[in-house]
C-alpha cells in the first residue's frame, strides 16, 4: 500500500494538477499523516461506495479531480463501477486488488500465512480492465505494486483524461501476520516477477488465470464524451438559449509532456 | 366414417398446466410483450420435458417481476434487484433445482447489476430471462440503464444523457456461458433459445426485447404494441456468433439478434466437488 | 439569506404533494438530487428533473438507493445542498449511509414518502410505519430530525425548513411524509423569493492551516469546508477527533459521541415545532402527525360538539420527540389518543413520557388507507369515560377491524 501511495504522489506531481483539487474517497484507511503530506482531501467512505461518493463530489463541483481508491471495487461496488463506466463519469478509479491465487504461471505463491481474500480460490476473479472497457471506461491499465514508475505515469495520464479511467494495481493485502501497514515483500516481488508487460493488449485477453503470467500494461486509451458533456449537449439542444451549461466550462487538459518510456504508441484512439 | 361424439369436451388451454389459471387475466397492458415471453417460456418448459416440480422461478419488482405470480412453478416474487441473489441461494442449497430468474432490465441491470455480474463470474447454474423494454414501466416510465440516448422518460424530461448498457456484452465480459437475444415477435426462436439454455449448465442469459406501449412507445411517439412489432419485423437481423461488443441498441436502430455465446465453463456447484 | 428568484416558482399552484416538494427543493437552493424511482415518491424526482436546469442544479437517477445516498453525502462535502427521495424499501437500503452521514455530520435531507410496508407491501397506498425506523434505523447512536408535513403546502414549506435545519445542525433531516399527502392535490401558494428565508452553509473562512473540521463552535456544531479548496480534509466514518483523524478508544468515543447526540438534544427547544389547541384544560388530548392529524380533526370536532374537552396536539417535528411537552400535559390531562397508520410507534413514545399519569389509547391502522374519523371519535369518547388509570397502551379496536375480520384473522365476506 505504501508503494502505491508513493506512486500516487508522484503521479499527481507529474500530471500538473494541484493536490488541493484532488479528492480521494476510499474504503482503504489512509494514515492521517500521509494525507497531510499528499495535500489532498480524503474521505474514508463506507465499503464499496467510494465510486458513488465520488460521483456526488464530482457532480457537485466539476472543478474537483476525484480519485476513488478502492479495495473492494468489485464485491460491493461492482454495480457502481459498471454504471459509472457507462456514464463516463469523470473519475479515476484506482483498484487495489489483493486477490489470492494459489498458483500463478504454474508456480505457487510463496506466502503460506492465511490471508482474508476477496476471492476464494476456486472462483475466478474479475477481469477488471475487460469489464471496465466493455462498459465504457476510456482508460484501462494494470500494474503490480512494484511497477511504481509505471503506476505514476499511468496516474498522471489518467488524471488528465476526461472520463472514467481505471487502474488496477495488484498488491498483497495486509494479513494477520504482517500487520496493516507492512507489505509482504516476498509476495510483491512474486507478482512483479511473474508479470509481463503487454501494452495495448486487448482487454479480453488479460484475465488472470493460474496457468499464465499476469499481463500488465496500459490496455486502452480512448476518448468519449463525458456525462456532463452529453448532459449539456442534450439539454442545450432541447431547451435552447435559456439553458446555461452545468458547472464551470471544462477546458481540455493536454498531457504535460509525459514520456511513458515503455509504450510509444499509447494512442488516443486505442 | 367416424361420427363426432356429442359428449361435451372440457375446454383446456394448452398452457394450463404451467400457468396459475386462477390469476388470469393478468395485469399487463394490451400490446405489452411480457405475455409473449411467458408463452415462449411455457412452451419451452413443455418441449424440454423438464420435471416442473424441480423448477423454481424467481422474479424481482416491476412489470416483468410479476411473471412469477402467473407461472405454476415454485414462484418467488422477491425484492427489487435481488432476484439473482435469492436464486443463488436456492441453487447452492439444493443443486437439483433448476432455477430461472425472470425479471426486467431495470431490476436486473440497474439495482441488480452487482448480483448479475457476480453470478456470471461464478457461473452459477441458472437461466436469466431479461425482458428489456428500455424503461422502468411499473413505476411510471422512468429512464432505465438500457434506455437509448436522447430518448424521453419522466426522469429525463429533456432526453436521456447516459449511454445504455449492452446486456449481452456485459454478460459476456462477466463470464456467462450462454448469451442470446430475441424479440417478442420471434417466439419460436425464443422458445428454442430457452430450451437450449434450460439444458445448459452454467449462467445463461436470454435478452427478450419487448414493446412497452404505455410508456416507452407512447411518450416517444412510436405507436402502440403492434407498431413496435412491425418495427421489430423490419429492423432486426439475425447474426449468430456476433461479437457481443457490436450489439448496442440505439433509438429505433437495427437490432441484432441471435445466439452469441455458447461455451463451456465449470459451474459454481460443480467446483465444490 | 433569501432565496434566489430564479429558483422560486412564485404563484398559486394546484399541485400534488410530491410536485410541491420538488418545487420546494429548488426554492431551498438545493443543487444536487440523486434518486431512484420508487412509488410513491417518484413524482418528486421527476419534478426536480424538469426544473433543475432553471436553478443550474443537477438531478441524476443513480443505479440504486445505495448509490443515491452516497452520492448525496459526497455532494454535500463538495459544498452544495443535496438531498434524496425514497420510500420504504429504499429507506431500508439507505440505512448504512444514513449512519455514515450522521457520523460525518454531513447536512442532507431525505424525503421519505411512506407507503404500506413491510417489504414490498402496498406501494401505491399510504402508511406511517417508518417513524421508529427514521430514528433508530441505522446502527449505533446518533440523532436526527424528522418532520411530518400534512399537506402539499406544508410539503413545500417544510422541505425548505428541512434544508435550513440540516445546515444549522449538520445532521440528516428526514421529511417523513406519506403517500396520501404526496399524492393529494391541493392549492399551494409559493411566495416571492424575498419572503423565503434560507440558512446558508456554515463555512469556515479562516486560513486552511488552522482548520479543524470537527472543532465545534459554541453551539456544539463545527463549521464545514468545501472539498477541493485546499483544506486538506480528512473525513472518516471512524470515531474521530477534531482533525478528523480516527481515534478509537473509550475516553475519546465518549467525548465525541456525547457531542454528536447532545447537539440535537440540547437544542431541542429551537428544533421542535408543534401545533396545539385547547390543550391547557383538556380531558383528552389527541396526539397525531402527518395525514392522521388531518383525519383526526373530524373526530375532534365531533367530540367537541358533544361537550368533551378535547385538545389537539399536532407533532410537526416528530424527532426529537417533545418529551417535556408530553410530560407536562400528562399532569393535567386524563388521556392521550394517538391515531397513527401503524400498529403503534409514536404511541410508545407518548406512553413512555406519561409515566403512568395519563392513559394512552392507540388507534391503529394497518395501512393502505387512512383512519375512519368515527374511530377516532369513539376512541376519544372511550378515553374520556375511563376513570381508572390503565397501565400500558390501550389499543382501540377500529371499525375496520370489527367489520373485516373475525377473531381468528380470517377475512369476513
Amino acid at each position: 500500500m505504501s508503494l502505491i501511495i508513493t506512486a500516487f504522489a508522484q503521479g499527481i506531481e507529474k500530471s500538473g494538477i494541484k493536490p488541493a483539487e484532488v479528492c480521494v474517497p476510499s474504503d482503504i484507511p489512509f494514515e492521517p499523516d500521509v494525507v497531510k503530506q499528499l495535500g489532498i482531501d480524503y474521505f474514508h467512505t463506507i465499503r464499496g461506495r467510494a465510486i458513488v461518493f465520488g460521483t456526488g463530489l464530482k457532480l457537485a463541483n466539476l472543478a474537483l479531480k476525484v480519485v476513488p481508491v478502492v479495495g473492494d471495487l468489485m464485491t460491493l461496488g461492482g454495480n457502481h463501477f459498471v454504471h459509472a463506466s457507462r456514464r463516463n463519469m469523470e473519475l479515476l478509479v484506482i483498484c487495489v486488488n489483493n486477490f489470492i491465487y494459489k498458483k500463478i504461471g504454474g508456480k505457487s505463491i510463496p506466502s503460506t500465512s492465511p490471508v482474508f481474500s476477496l476471492y476464494s480460490t476456486f472462483e475466478e476473479p474479475f477481469n477488471i480492465p475487460h469489464l471496465g472497457n466493455s462498459c465504457g471506461a476510456i482508460y484501462t491499465a494494470r500494474w503490480t505494486a512494484l511497477h511504481t514508475d509505471e503506476i505514476a505515469i499511468s496516474i498522471a495520464e489518467a488524471l488528465n483524461k476526461r472520463g472514467l479511467s481505471v487502474i488496477e494495481i495488484l498488491a498483497p493485502g495486509p494479513d494477520y501476520y504482517t500487520g496493516i501497514n507492512n507489505i509482504n515483500s516476498d509476495l510483491v516481488k512474486f507478482y512483479h516477477e511473474n508479470s509481463e508487460i503487454k501494452n495495448n493488449e486487448d482487454p479480453r485477453n488479460v484475465g488472470i488465470t493460474p496457468e499464465e503470467n499476469i499481463v500488465v500494461g496500459k490496455f486502452t486509451d480512448k476518448e468519449r464524451p463525458t456525462f456532463i458533456d452529453v448532459y449539456n449537449a442534450q439539454l442545450s439542444k432541447v431547451i435552447g438559449d435559456k439553458f446555461t451549461p452545468y458547472g464551470p466550462v471544462q477546458t481540455s487538459r493536454s498531457g504535460a509532456g509525459l514520456g511513458t518510456g515503455q509504450n510509444e504508441s499509447g494512442g488516443k484512439n486505442g | 366414417m367416424e361420427t363426432l361424439k356429442t359428449k361435451k369436451m372440457k375446454e383446456v388451454h394448452p398452457m394450463e398446466n404451467v400457468l396459475r389459471m386462477d390469476r388470469i387475466p393478468h395485469i399487463w397492458c394490451p400490446g405489452c410483450g411480457i405475455g409473449l415471453a411467458v408463452t415462449a417460456f411455457a412452451a419451452a418448459l413443455e418441449k424440454a420435458k423438464i420435471d416442473l416440480n424441480k423448477v423454481a422461478i424467481v422474479s424481482g419488482i416491476g412489470c416483468t417481476g410479476r411473471v412469477a405470480g402467473y407461472v405454476k412453478l415454485d414462484s418467488f416474487h422477491t425484492t427489487h434487484g435481488r432476484a439473482i441473489a435469492f436464486a443463488t441461494g436456492i441453487k447452492v442449497a439444493n443443486p437439483d433445482i433448476k432455477v430461472v430468474v425472470f425479471s426486467g432490465d431495470g431490476d436486473l441491470i440497474s439495482i441488480g447489476g452487482n448480483h448479475f455480474i457476480h453470478a456470471a463470474r461464478r457461473n452459477i447454474d441458472m437461466l436469466v430471462i431479461c425482458v428489456n423494454n428500455f424503461i422502468y414501466a411499473m413505476t411510471g416510465g422512468q429512464v432505465a440503464p438500457t434506455t437509448p440516448l436522447a430518448v424521453y422518460a419522466t426522469t429525463c424530461p429533456f432526453g436521456s444523457v447516459e449511454p445504455p448498457i449492452n446486456i449481452p456484452y456485459l454478460a459476456d465480459s462477466s463470464g456467462a456461458v450462454y448469451v442470446a437475444r430475441w424479440t417478442t415477435l420471434h417466439i419460436r426462436r425464443l422458445t428454442n433459445s430457452f430450451i437450449e439454455a434450460l439444458n445448459k449448465k452454467g449462467f445463461s442469459v436470454v435478452e427478450v426485447i419487448s414493446p412497452c406501449p404505455q410508456y416507452y412507445s407512447r411518450v416517444n411517439r412510436l405507436g402502440d404494441g403492434l407498431d413496435m412489432m412491425k418495427f421489430y419485423h423490419d429492423n432486426t437481423e439475425i447474426r449468430h456468433g456476433e461479437d457481443t461488443k457490436n450489439l448496442d441498441i440505439g433509438f429505433q436502430s437495427k437490432i441484432i439478434m441471435g445466439k452469441f455465446i455458447d461455451r463451456e465453463r465449470p459451474s459454481y456447484t460443480e467446483r465444490f466437488d | 439569506m433569501k432565496a434566489n428568484p430564479k429558483d422560486v416558482l412564485t404563484g398559486v399552484h394546484y399541485i400534488d404533494g410530491d410536485v410541491a416538494s420538488g418545487y420546494g427543493i429548488l426554492a431551498a437552493g438545493c443543487k444536487f438530487v440523486a434518486g431512484y424511482p420508487i412509488t410513491p415518491s417518484t413524482e418528486t424526482a421527476e419534478t426536480f428533473a424538469r426544473v433543475a436546469p432553471k436553478g443550474n442544479a443537477m438531478f441524476i437517477q443513480m443505479e440504486d438507493e445505495l448509490a443515491s445516498i452516497s452520492a448525496v453525502i459526497g455532494a454535500s462535502f463538495a459544498g452544495v445542498k443535496s438531498m434524496t427521495i425514497t420510500s420504504g424499501p429504499g429507506y431500508s437500503l439507505m440505512m448504512d449511509a444514513i449512519g455514515f452521514g450522521a457520523m460525518l455530520e454531513s447536512p442532507f435531507v431525505l424525503l421519505n414518502i411512506q407507503r404500506g410496508g413491510p417489504s414490498t407491501g402496498a406501494p401505491t397506498k399510504t402508511g406511517q410505519a417508518d417513524m421508529m425506523q427514521s430514528r433508530w434505523g441505522s446502527h449505533g447512536d446518533y440523532e436526527i430530525i424528522a418532520i411530518s408535513p400534512d399537506s402539499p403546502q406544508e410539503l413545500f414549506d417544510y422541505t425548505i425548513k428541512a434544508f435550513n435545519l440540516a445546515e444549522m445542525y449538520r445532521c440528516p433531516v428526514m421529511i417523513m411524509s406519506d403517500e396520501c399527502v404526496g399524492h393529494m392535490t391541493e392549492k399551494v401558494v409559493i411566495p416571492p423569493a424575498e419572503e423565503i428565508e434560507l440558512e446558508p452553509r456554515r463555512l469556515y473562512d479562516g486560513p486552511p492551516s488552522e482548520y479543524l473540521p470537527f472543532k465545534p463552535d459554541d453551539d456544539f456544531i463545527p463549521k464545514m469546508a468545501k472539498a477541493g479548496a485546499g483544506y486538506n480534509l480528512y473525513i472518516s466514518g471512524h470515531v474521530h477527533d477534531e482533525r478528523g483523524y480516527p481515534v478509537i478508544n473509550e475516553k475519546f468515543k465518549s467525548v465525541y459521541l456525547r457531542r454528536l447526540v447532545d447537539k440535537i438534544r440540547r437544542n431541542k427547544e429551537k428544533i421542535i415545532e408543534l401545533k396545539e389547541e385547547y390543550t391547557d384544560d383538556a380531558e383528552v388530548i389527541v396526539v397525531s402527525y402527518g395525514i392522521s392529524s388531518r383525519v383526526a380533526v373530524r373526530g375532534i370536532e365531533k367530540a367537541r360538539k358533544k361537550g368533551i374537552k378535547i385538545g389537539n396536539l399536532r407533532l410537526v417535528t416528530v424527532w426529537p420527540f417533545p418529551d417535556e411537552k408530553i410530560i407536562n400535559l400528562a399532569k393535567t390531562t386524563k388521556a392521550f389518543v394517538v391515531p397513527e397508520i401503524n400498529h403503534g410507534q409514536i404511541a410508545f413514545e407518548v406512553e413512555r413520557c406519561c409515566h403512568g399519569k395519563a392513559n394512552v389509547v392507540l388507534v391503529p391502522h394497518s395501512g393502505a388507507g387512512v383512519h375512519n374519523p368515527d374511530d377516532i371519535y369513539d376512541a376519544i369518547v372511550l378515553a374520556a369515560k375511563e376513570k381508572k388509570k390503565i397501565e400500558g397502551i390501550v389499543e382501540y379496536k377500529t371499525k375496520l377491524e370489527k367489520l373485516v375480520f373475525e377473531g381468528d384473522y380470517k377475512l369476513k365476506e
